[in-house]
């Protein structure tokens, strides 16, 4: 009985203050990229513009690594058992995955354009029973630098 | 034409579906297959008990050694009156199983039967027992069981919980706290009902060695007497609250005109110093 509410108890929490961290988190995102939108970044090995003289280039990386709550892990646990979509891990991916890359981007806040941008993933933590606890996002790139003109 | 960069109004890579529906449609998924699956093969549990003999049970039971907890020395005092008495009462509900009885000095007033056809007295008992139609009622209650083969039923399917717990969720996962409750209660319910039936066992037991039926409800008077449990408990207990069994005695009593005569006091081997 009591091992049954301390469980109640840590799934409630795990619900609350995961989601309280997911919308906050969500907000935060939705602010910086608003802000990176305008500097080009993508997966390109070349510059948009070739005919502009590069001043300097390097390379940037941004991860993160992010934790799924208690309630999720029970919710995927079940999920295990029928199959399918494992829907509750998928702003887990989301969020790390736009974090990272605002990581990197901010790492280099003068570049002009962000090329040859790659993206990794892997789950850094397996946990007691082989369940995914966290993942991590590594993104990297190539931050360019234009001579102004 | 310029470009103009936006960020996307719907973020397509995440379900909006709430959670919560989705944790309730597959928990309940879980405990209604725990639930059935749980039902069948404790049917089957039942079925198979009653076609397995004593000698087979001997068989399989005879490497089963008896808690050393429960048991300090053979030969506590009282010892051959309690076997000698048993096996009077073996007669009158023809259980044909060699039952061997041992007592474990203990605090505890109880019996338990264990497979294999041991029946364990703690010395408790005799404590609060005053006369033996009382101590027989309760021999008879554990003969009862085994007439009725609750030992291997109990056993059978604590094997088969055990069993569906691993494979549905690993052993020990979080999962199966879950489903445990629900199945506690249906275990207990069941459990209820098998005391039920084996008191109703050994008051017949106990009408037929001593010709009338006093006694049975003396032990139940005397563990009402000591603690009284609370009403949620109710529902968990495996056995049948004390006045809900003693309000069952005595509506047989009276329904099968069994008389109440004085009773025997107590062999003054077991009543402690």
């Amino acid at each position: 009985m009591e091992q049954l509410i301390i469980f109640i108890v840590l799934i409630m929490m795990g619900y609350f203050f995961g989601r309280m961290a997911e919308s906050r988190h969500y907000r935060s995102i939705k602010e910086r990229e608003q802000f990176w939108m305008t500097r080009p970044a993508g997966s390109y090995k070349r510059v948009s513009d070739p005919k502009r003289t590069i001043l300097k280039s390097e390379l940037v990386s941004g991860n993160v690594v992010i934790s799924v709550d208690y309630f999720k892990r029970i919710v995927a646990g079940l999920r295990n058992i029928f199959g399918g979509e494992v829907r509750v891990y998928e702003t887990l991916v989301d969020r790390a995955r736009r974090e990272a890359l605002l990581r990197l981007n901010e790492s280099c806040e003068d570049a002009d354009e962000i090329i040859n941008l790659r993206i990794e993933t892997s789950s850094i933590y397996k946990g007691r029973r082989k369940q995914v606890g966290s993942v991590e996002v590594l993104a990297f790139g190539t931050a360019v630098y234009f001579e102004q003109k | 034409m310029d470009y103009k960069p936006v960020l996307p109004n719907i973020n397509d890579n995440i379900s909006t579906d709430s959670p919560i529906k989705e944790a309730l449609v597959l928990l309940s998924g879980v405990v209604v297959f725990f639930l059935i699956a749980y039902g069948v093969l404790g049917l089957c549990v039942d079925w198979a008990v009653t076609r397995i003999s004593p000698e087979m049970e001997a068989a399989i039971f005879s490497g089963f050694q008896v808690p050393s907890k429960f048991i300090t020395e053979e030969n506590q005092p009282g010892q051959a009156m309690l076997q000698q008495l048993t096996d009077d009462l073996r007669e009158c509900c023809d259980v044909d199983y060699p039952v061997k009885v041992l007592i474990a000095p203990s605090e505890t007033a109880n019996a338990v039967a264990l497979p294999g056809g041991t029946i364990v007295v703690f010395s408790g008992l005799f404590d609060m027992l005053r006369s033996q139609n009382g101590l027989a009622f309760v021999m008879a209650h554990e003969l009862g069981h085994y007439k009725q083969r609750d030992h291997l039923r109990g056993m059978g399917r604590g094997i088969v919980l055990t069993a569906l717990s691993a494979l549905l969720t690993g052993s020990g996962s979080n999962i199966t706290q879950l489903a445990a409750p629900g199945v506690h209660l249906t275990q207990a319910r069941y459990s209820r009902q098998r005391e039920a039936m084996a008191d109703d066992q050994a008051l017949e037991t106990l009408v037929c060695h001593y010709g009338h039926a006093g006694g049975a409800t003396e032990f139940f008077k005397a563990m009402g007497a000591e603690h009284d449990s609370g009403r949620l408990n109710a529902y968990f207990a495996s056995h049948p609250e004390g006045e809900a069994r003693i309000a069952a005695l005595e509506k047989k009593i009276q329904d099968r005109h069994f008389d109440i005569r004085d009773v025997a006091p107590l062999p003054v081997e077991v009543i402690s110093k």
